[in-house]
């Protein structure tokens, strides 16, 4: 009994000690301002480092690596951002070994911006002249809206449309909805035909910000001295009841997204759509493969007859993280990567992603006919969502607490212990104070 | 004995050690208190964070926030119940072992242990999946009791953990059992007692030690739940991010947020050394009489 009292008194005594050792040594990265990295040429061989989760980037890496014989890229894959990899580079970026280059989804380039995790690339002329080539809003994604700041290069997109099966709604004559009022009324059949419309993803709030997004939510606001924190404005609330109404009625199935069972649903067609971004044709590809031929496409269901507004669902940049000795190669291999039509090409036909330039939306592999969505040329759905995706959605600095707690109450609200409305409120209140506590300013 | 201490060779054998204890455990500890004593400032909405000393405002923060404090009820809870049930289930198992009823006693030794060689991640993966309501090869069970609805998935991670932990339980109490000198089974037996009654009387007092060993190695166990919830909080709606403390350490280090991170481990390192203590404390005094 006496050991563990001792020891805890000797790990108090040297804590202490440590405290006093190291105190006043903090400040010292208080020195780096968020102006724009100088952009100038290494001298010699670079080797770069580049964190991704994309699958086969190995390919793509090798073309850029055998024509660049100077700036070599060593590639590591991981688990997907919010999976594990956003932890690593936080951790990283803390303990000063971040790599060069890493994949940042839009909706966590604030978070890393934050914590001071990136390098402003608007001092490579490269990168600034490369502005038109990229979708407005994508753009608008990695510059913040702010002149002289670009934080990462766009990778991809992810314009939302309706995943459907065709087969099934022409069989049980349901028209297609166009709106989301035909939408609920689809629902009510699809349930008497021993269905269930679509799968409410109760832990993925990314895909519920999609759909605010198409609505007209606008869930943040920077104006440069304080956020603004808004989940409960008119429009996001309209989306908030329509989904509660959908659940209340056991319209809708609440399998957890991302696991067997969310596959099993599709496989086994219990669910019928899925309002999903342009990368939702691979999940159904892989999870759902007993239903092959039997999908097809249409432009998301608009909440005014005859609109044609897109929300979207996930799209990446490239970003160089602060403290990465070369910069300027960095810029031009995530330039070569993501603007280039061999790399987008081989990005396209390895992990379906969707190109965030404008030319990419022509590339010939997204002109084809998709055997599993019974020939439909689905790219060209997504081409026209992608120039409909409202492009002054802003997102969060702290968006993974934002995500946990609104996924806490998105969770409640399927198993009845709350609604949505509610848990987006709660989940506000929550980022409020998460921002207070990291002293980011914020408007009550 | 001499007086002359061999300075040298004292130092030589513990060094090793010492270094690696202070490498690997003293430092992180003594680095999160650090941390968890420092609090961030910053000017404008994207300023750069600067690192001040803070006092005990994490502390604030951790005493304030109600979900933390929700989930060390619930692990007590979980403890409270999970821990005699895996315990008793582990004594029971040594006792059968020891006992001679059993044949084959190397391989039901080695079956019953088997279950801790399987990672805690995917134990739970597997679990995930037999519980499932609709992938479980028990639809017939899992479909009537929803084992991840919020009324009952505390009690599926539990069977889990005692799935997991009982044969490795149950080895410490069995080697325990085998120390036990042949003398004093043959003296009871020549009191007349029976193999049930040297088990209570004789068997069981002499294991104790072993129990309460396995009682505070439990105890931390469940106050560090973490695999376990954190794996079935893709499968199940009723687990939140901050179901257990050490997932909301976990979710509060990805914000990420490390000097409020930190404050939290601090406060559940001391909330486990307290609940250990407290159990010695009350088992010794049960032992002194």
């Amino acid at each position: 009994m006496r050991f563990p009292m001792r020891s805890l008194g000797i790990v108090l005594t040297s804590a202490l000690a440590l405290t006093a050792c190291s105190n006043g040594g903090g400040d010292d990265d208080a020195a780096s301002t968020a102006g724009a990295a100088s952009c100038a040429p290494s001298s010699g061989p670079v080797t770069l480092n580049y964190t991704t989760w994309i699958p086969g980037i190995e390919k793509v890496v090798k073309v850029w690596n055998d024509a660049n014989p100077n700036i070599q890229v060593k590639v590591q894959t991981g688990p997907n951002g919010n999976g594990g990899t956003y932890q690593n580079f936080f951790n990283q970026l803390k303990a000063g070994n971040a790599p060069d280059l890493g994949h940042i989804e839009y909706d966590a380039l604030p978070s890393f911006r934050v914590q001071d995790g990136l390098e402003n690339l608007a001092g490579c002329s490269e990168v600034t002249a490369a502005k038109d080539q990229f979708v407005d809003w994508t753009w608008g994604q990695v510059t913040f809206g702010e002149e002289n700041s670009v934080y990462g290069v766009p990778q991809d997109a992810g314009p939302m449309a309706l995943f459907y099966r065709k087969d099934l709604f022409e069989k049980n004559n349901i028209p297609v909805p166009t709106t989301w009022d035909e939408y609920a009324a689809a629902a009510e059949k699809v349930k008497s035909a021993g269905g269930y419309i679509t799968n409410f993803s109760q832990s993925d709030i990314n895909q519920f910000a999609g759909l605010s997004w198409q609505a007209g939510g606008r869930w943040f606001a920077n104006d440069g001295a304080k956020w603004t924190v808004n989940f409960a404005d008119e429009n996001t609330t309209k989306v908030a009841n329509y989904w509660q109404g959908l659940i209340d009625k056991k319209l809708v199935s609440a399998v957890p997204p991302w696991t067997t069972e969310w596959d099993n649903a599709y496989n086994t067609s219990k669910a019928w759509t899925w309002v999903s971004a342009v990368w939702g044709a691979n999940s159904i590809m892989s999870g759902a493969p007993d239903t092959s031929g039997k999908w097809a496409v249409a432009p998301m269901p608009q909440w005014t007859a005859g609109g044609t507004v897109a929300g979207n669902w996930g799209g990446s940049a490239t970003a160089v993280f602060k403290g990465s000795k070369h910069p300027y190669e960095a810029a031009k291999f995530a330039l070569w990567l993501n603007t280039s039509e061999e790399a987008l090409t081989m990005l396209n036909s390895e992990a379906q992603l969707y190109p965030a330039t404008k030319a990419g939306a022509s590339l010939p592999a997204l002109k084809q006919g998709v055997e599993f969505y019974g020939g439909q040329p689905i790219y060209d759905v997504f081409a026209q969502a992608s120039t409909q995706v409202a492009a002054d959605f802003v997102w969060g600095p702290t968006m993974t607490s934002t995500y946990a707690t609104a996924s806490d109450g998105f969770k409640g609200a399927v198993s009845g212990s709350t609604t949505l409305p509610d848990a987006l409120k709660k989940a506000q209140d929550a980022t409020i104070q998460n921002l207070k506590s990291q002293s980011i300013p914020v408007a009550e | 004995m001499t007086r002359k201490r061999p300075v040298a060779a004292l130092l030589f054998f513990i060094l090793p050690f010492g270094l690696l204890f202070a490498a690997f455990y003293l430092a992180p500890i003594g680095y999160a208190i650090k941390q968890s004593l420092y609090t961030v400032e910053r000017t404008g909405t994207f300023g750069p964070a600067r690192e001040v000393f803070g006092g005990l405002v994490q502390y604030q923060r951790v005493f304030a926030d109600g979900p933390f404090w929700e989930s060390i009820g619930r692990v007590l809870l979980f403890g409270v119940v999970q821990v005699p049930v895996m315990l008793g289930l582990a004594l029971l198992l040594a006792l059968l072992l020891d006992s001679g009823l059993v044949k084959g006693r190397r391989f039901f030794r080695l079956a019953f242990f088997v279950p801790y060689a399987v990672p805690g991640v995917v134990a739970a993966i597997m679990w995930g999946f037999l519980y499932s309501p609709n992938l479980s090869p028990f639809t017939t069970l899992t479909s009537k009791w929803d084992l991840l609805s919020a009324d009952l998935v505390l009690w599926a991670m539990a069977n889990v953990v005692t799935w997991v932990f009982v044969g490795y339980n149950m080895l410490i109490i069995y080697s325990s059992l085998l120390a036990i000198p042949q003398e004093v089974y043959e003296a009871a037996r020549l009191d007349g007692a029976g193999a049930i009654r040297t088990a209570w009387s004789i068997k069981i007092p002499l294991v104790m030690p072993a129990i309460v060993l396995t009682t505070v190695f439990s105890i931390i166990g469940t106050l560090q739940l973490l695999a376990e919830p954190q794996v079935f909080r893709t499968f199940s709606s009723a687990v939140t991010s901050t179901y257990t403390p050490n997932l909301t350490v976990y979710s509060t280090s990805s914000i990420p947020n490390f000097n409020l991170a930190a404050a939290f481990s601090v406060v559940l390192a001391l909330a486990t050394c307290l609940l250990s203590f407290a159990f010695l404390k009350v088992t010794q005094r049960g032992g002194d009489k």
